[in-house]
């Protein structure tokens, strides 16, 4: 074996330089961007050393959208959550329909992020949408609302919206874990008296635990770097109040014109996931050990 | 020998036909992507290859939302269009990235043969020369339905209290009066600076360059305007164009500000000419003259061969033609009018079946255009900072300021040209 490690290394050589290239030359460039002071693409800059990076940390607009991503994540994690766990719970029992019922619930999942945001817009809309007849049917409200008109009903619109297309993903996923754990298990927990909530305690639970921690970490990477539904729904407004780093990132780059430090928040936010991917996957590693 | 020789002769036979072969080839980069429009510019273009030997013009379309992060890249990279239909925001954008020679004394020329609106060449004339080739105009307009306005007994408003008690008469179950957008958009820019365009806040720029954004006659509009926003629907703070077309199709509007509704008021509304209202914008007295936004599109030259630069030339001049132009403008009927005088009167404008049939409504919005300016490309006064301040809707964001921070107009309006000031100083 040792005689063929040489060999195996040639093999493996390829793939990794073309990887390494793919995913190295964009960060390395995005760095030395963050070192220069370019403005619109296309035209020249100088080095000027981290400087961007002493403005954009001294920067309100920067905190302020480091704490609604934050806020963005963690909510659309458990909203996520809790929808693909009642999901796969629902799926994984035998019903009628169940094998339809499996493949279709990634519609919403399949459906583009355009149409997405043409549907639920007008389904929001306050002249011709049908949510507010409704909750105005159901006596909820006394007239239309804005759902899009303050920066506290934008954020909870747009988790909504983006949890209704990414849960029944996350669902699948669990699901794929729920058939992992062994039946003869639930079986002899069954026999020894414990009832749903325990067996679901004890046993779905614990043995969940890691398929859920890597949906965490990937559920994380990808809520964070959501663009699309935000930019075409309310392009981080009103008042900057759904503006997440990568919706400033583009705003930065592409309507402020300042290349350079849209590249340097692009390098703190990168920073900060591969940060939060290296602790969250540690954490996991030790409690899968333990 | 025998052989080589006359290998070399058809060689020297071939080359000129090669090269003749080749001719000049013109990329057009344009962002009317709808299927008709792209279709109607075709025609165009089939038309002008047609009469021209060696010239050969292509279309590729692009999207708004990308152009102004694809343009300049793809300038950049050597990989850019010949011509482009561009606004005039964009142009000073595109000229930090690439020289682009002035066009003056095309626009001369063509000014002399079709007359063209004094503001839309002004729109490009800045740094001692005219960038780009007035092409098509965009107008704003107040939209309204006659029947709506007599069953509630009231005049079409011409001025903002009439335009405010107008507003509040129609306001009723269902109804909003006035839809007015609150967006960080570029819709909310057009329309909040149609109300500072007759408020006297026409000028962003002191002729020095310094930002004038911050005075008591912006606050009034701004003032104004928030008064007249608390008529529109709730979710008017995520408006864009289409949104408040359809508030006012789906006559769940009162009334609009709108460049155009004639094509979706045709095809889905009640398509009925005798009752779609267009009127100027209500200026801020009866002792005033009504004032509009108005965007005079052009075709930017951006090919640095001489001989392309000329083909570009006569293509655009092809366009400005009488014959030529209406059909151009009624790529989309109703939204595009016309920049010249003799395009204001050719035949192939007014026959155009949509065009025809509203007729009466397309040649109010000419009328209205008449007035027309656009922030940032006033009195000459054009400096390089106006993209910067464009691009990042720093207009809209102000009115968000009130509307959904709660601020009062002035502090709004000082915080705006703060904005504004920084903007210009990156």
């Amino acid at each position: 074996m040792r005689g063929s490690t040489p060999l195996a290394i040639a093999f493996v050589a390829p793939a990794l330089l073309l990887l390494a290239a793919i995913l190295g030359w964009p960060l390395i460039s995005a760095v030395v961007l963050s070192l220069q002071n370019i403005r619109a693409i296309g035209t020249g800059g100088e080095l000027i050393g981290f400087d961007n990076y002493a403005e954009v940390l001294s920067d309100a607009t920067f905190w302020r959208a480091g704490g609604i991503s934050i806020v963005w994540v963690l909510a659309n994690a458990v909203v996520q959550t809790i929808l693909a766990l009642i999901t796969a719970l629902a799926l994984q029992q035998n019903f009628p329909g169940v094998r339809i019922a499996r493949t279709w619930v990634i519609l919403t999942w399949i459906v583009p992020t355009v149409v997405t945001v043409i549907i639920w817009r007008w389904l929001f809309s306050s002249s011709g949408g049908m949510i507010n007849p409704l909750l105005m049917q159901l006596g909820v409200i006394e007239r239309p609302i804005g759902f899009f008109n303050t920066p506290t009903t934008a954020m909870a619109t747009l988790i909504f919206i983006n949890s209704w297309r990414w849960f029944p993903f996350i669902a699948l996923m669990m699901l794929a874990g729920l058939t992992r754990i062994p039946s003869d298990l639930y079986e002899a927990a069954r026999l020894d008296g414990a009832n749903s909530w325990r067996r679901f305690i004890r046993i779905t639970w614990p043995l969940l635990a890691p398929t859920m921690g890597v949906l965490l970490v990937i559920g994380t990477l990808l809520s964070f770097n959501v663009f699309d539904i935000i930019w075409l729904l309310t392009s981080g407004g009103p008042a900057g109040g759904t503006r997440t780093l990568p919706v400033l990132i583009y705003e930065t780059a592409f309507k402020s014109y300042n290349l350079s430090e849209a590249a340097t928040i692009s390098v703190l936010a990168t920073v900060f996931l591969m940060g939060f991917a290296l602790l969250a996957t540690r954490y996991i590693s030790k409690t899968e050990a333990q | 020998m025998t052989t080589l020789k006359t290998a070399c002769t058809a060689l020297a036979l071939i080359m000129p036909l090669t090269a003749a072969a080749e001719g000049v080839e013109l990329t057009l980069w344009h962002m009317e992507q709808p299927p008709h429009r792209v279709a109607r510019l075709q025609e165009l273009i089939d038309a002008f290859n047609a009469g021209h030997d060696g010239v050969t013009v292509t279309q590729a379309p692009q999207n708004w939302g990308e152009i102004y992060a694809k343009a300049p890249a793809a300038l950049a990279a050597g990989v850019g269009p010949d011509i482009m239909f561009v606004t005039p925001d964009f142009v000073p954008i595109l000229k930090q990235v690439r020289d682009i020679p002035s066009v003056q004394e095309f626009v001369a020329e063509q000014d002399a043969k079709h007359d063209f609106i004094d503001s839309a060449v002004e729109a490009y004339s800045y740094q001692d020369g005219v960038w780009a080739v007035p092409l098509y105009n965009m107008a704003m307009n107040l939209w309204y339905r006659k029947g709506d306005l007599a069953e509630a007994g009231i005049e079409v408003p011409k001025t903002w209290a009439e335009l405010q008690s107008a507003a509040e008469t129609l306001s009723k179950d269902g109804v909003y009066g006035l839809g007015l957008p609150a967006n960080k958009q570029l819709y909310t820019d057009q329309t909040v600076y149609s109300f500072m365009v007759n408020g006297g806040a026409t000028e962003i720029y002191n002729a020095d360059g310094s930002l004038r954004f911050d005075n008591p006659e912006t606050v009034e509009s701004y003032t104004t305007y928030t008064n007249l926003q608390k008529l529109s629907p709730p979710d008017s703070t995520s408006w864009t164009w289409g949104e408040a077309e359809a508030c006012f199709i789906s006559e769940s509007c009162g009334m609009i500000l709108q460049f155009s509704v004639i094509t979706g008021y045709d095809t889905q509304g009640a398509g009925d000419p005798a009752d779609l209202g267009v009127a100027p914008i209500p200026a801020a007295s009866a002792d005033d003259e009504s004032n509009t936004i108005a965007y005079a599109n052009a075709g930017l030259i951006l090919s640095e061969d001489e001989a392309e630069r000329a083909a570009a030339q006569d293509f655009l001049a092809f366009l400005l033609e009488p014959e030529n132009y209406g059909r151009f403008l009624n790529m989309e009927p109703g939204l595009f009018m016309p920049l010249t005088a003799t395009g204001a009167e050719a035949e192939s404008f007014w026959t155009e079946p949509l065009t025809a049939k509203y007729r009466e409504q397309i040649e109010q919005i000419i009328a209205n255009s008449q007035n027309g300016q656009l922030f940032g490309f006033t009195s000459g006064r054009t400096f390089p900072s106006i993209a910067a301040i464009s691009a990042q809707n720093l207009i809209a964001e102000t009115l968000q300021d009130i509307v959904v921070r709660g601020n009062t107009p002035a502090d709004a309006v000082a915080a705006g040209q703060a904005l504004m000031v920084e903007a210009a100083a990156d």
